[in-house]
């Protein structure tokens, strides 16, 4: 790399990543062109997942090929791409070094590495459980293990936190109940919601719109379990509260943790997630670091939208940085989960730093606005629907110093 | 925010061992129930609860875990 040329790098092609790149692409083109910048994308993978659509792999049989598309394809042309993964990641020494050793050394990063489901962290859980969020695959295979079942008792839930997308072991119950009832055997099954919360949904203003539904669909709801291992011959679940479960058919979100290049690096907690500055995205130590996404420890939810606003803020900061070096962009911790709630119903989670998880009503105008936001997620990769997002979600974010 | 520090109360309860004590610093006001709700059902403890000028201090002894 030139010393006279900007380097960006990003690390990390999911949600977050790609849209860093692309808008870093977008925004600094001029200097691109002219050589004074470089953005390079490190990618994990080759292949992008709309990781969302893992719900309807496992629970209403979507084709997973369908959630899938190649990376190559989605990023803008003036980003370079190095398909290799990142083995190390020296903050001080501002070097990202590659699987193979190979260096690039960075002006700026944006550590978009994204979070990794453990079911290892809880003994006997990845053996037991089925679960939806580690692979489209592993998704597919509930569906295929679901459509067999003929009756017993389903316990679907939270094995054990954090985890990404809160309400998505909700909206698998959900789901679940509706593919039981329509195969005409939900009286052969008894279903019970595991989580570690104090109610079904950790937000209590949402958890009031889950309970009731719940009861009317009759699935049971067991709070404050933390699983502490599963035997997966006698099919019981012990926790750290010490109580017990049994089950039939096991589908649980495992715990999650940061990826291996931040455990590797040392830059995160004990557990890998990279403690940031909760407005700038700035890693806390570093003026010309962030992080973004499920990388991050910051005190807000670990979703897909959760990860593009923050892609915003922190390109934002590092192309005004290039631009004024004096303008500081800072994300508001604007949620907004879409929340599947079944029979064609859906709701969102919508919060910030400032406003409080408030009580949404599932709809099926709210579901259609869900779908249609999956069919559009590819083109959100680009920035080219920010716009959109802007009208729907107001300001997500401030400036200082303009 | 969701899901807010009983999170942090959790993994740290998954790390610890008897005897340790947990300190839970919380801005969100359900922090104090949803913790004393959670002690009462697993057997810990409470030892204090301190309001701080911005947040409250939580902390709590591990007495139980497992079976």
């Amino acid at each position: 790399m030139q010393e006279s040329t900007v380097n960006i790098i990003v690390v990390g092609g999911g949600s977050g990543g790609t849209l860093s790149a692309n808008l870093l692409a977008k925004q600094l083109r001029a200097q691109i062109q002219t050589g004074e910048v470089k953005v390079h994308l490190v990618l994990g993978s080759r292949q992008h997942i709309f990781q969302p659509g893992y719900l309807h792999v496992a629970f209403a049989g979507q084709d997973p090929t369908e959630i899938v598309r190649e990376e190559r394809s989605l990023v803008s042309e003036n980003v370079r791409l190095i398909e290799e993964p990142a083995e190390r990641i020296d903050l001080k020494s501002q070097v990202v070094t590659l699987t193979s050793g190979r260096t690039l050394h960075y002006d700026y990063v944006i550590i978009a590495t994204g979070s990794v489901p453990n079911p290892k962290a809880i003994p006997g859980l990845g053996e037991a459980a089925l679960n939806f969020h580690t692979s489209p695959e592993e998704s597919r295979r509930i569906w295929d293990v679901i459509q067999k079942f003929e009756g017993g008792h389903v316990v679907v839930g939270i094995a054990g936190v954090p985890h990404k997308c809160p309400p998505s072991p909700n909206e698998a119950a959900f789901l679940l109940d509706d593919y039981f009832r329509k195969r005409g055997i939900r009286d052969k099954v008894k279903m019970t919601f595991l989580t570690p919360y104090p109610r079904p949904y950790p937000a209590e203003p949402m958890s009031k719109v889950v309970e009731p539904l719940f009861k009317e669909r009759g699935i049971e709801v067991v709070t404050f379990f933390n699983v502490e291992s599963v035997d997966a011959t006698k099919k019981e679940m012990c926790s750290l509260e010490g109580e017990s479960q049994s089950y039939d058919l096991l589908i649980m979100v495992p715990p999650h943790r940061g990826a291996d290049v931040v455990l590797k690096s040392g830059i995160g907690d004990a557990d890998g997630w990279i403690p940031a500055d909760k407005n700038t995205m700035r890693i806390t130590g570093y003026e010309n670091a962030y992080a973004i996404g499920d990388a991050t420890g910051i005190p807000v939810s670990k979703t897909g939208v959760t990860a593009h606003l923050e892609a915003i803020t922190a390109s934002d900061n590092i192309v005004s940085a290039i631009r004024h070096g004096r303008q500081l962009y800072k994300y508001n911790g604007r949620i907004n989960c879409p929340f599947e709630m079944g029979s064609g119903k859906a709701a969102f989670v919508i919060g910030s730093y400032d406003m409080p998880v408030k009580e949404i009503q599932p709809s099926r105008i709210r579901y259609m606005m869900k779908m249609a936001f999956a069919r559009f997620y590819w083109r959100t990769l680009s920035g080219s629907l920010d716009w959109l997002f802007g009208l729907y979600f107001g300001k997500t974010q401030t400036v200082e110093g303009a | 925010m969701c899901p807010g520090p009983i999170t942090d109360l959790f993994r740290a309860y998954r790390n610890s061992n008897i005897g340790d004590v947990i300190e839970l610093l919380a801005t969100d006001p359900a922090a104090k129930s949803d913790t004393e709700a959670w002690t009462k059902r697993s057997g810990n403890e409470i030892i204090a609860v301190i309001d701080e000028k911005d947040y409250i201090r939580i902390q709590i002894r591990v007495v139980k875990k497992g079976k």
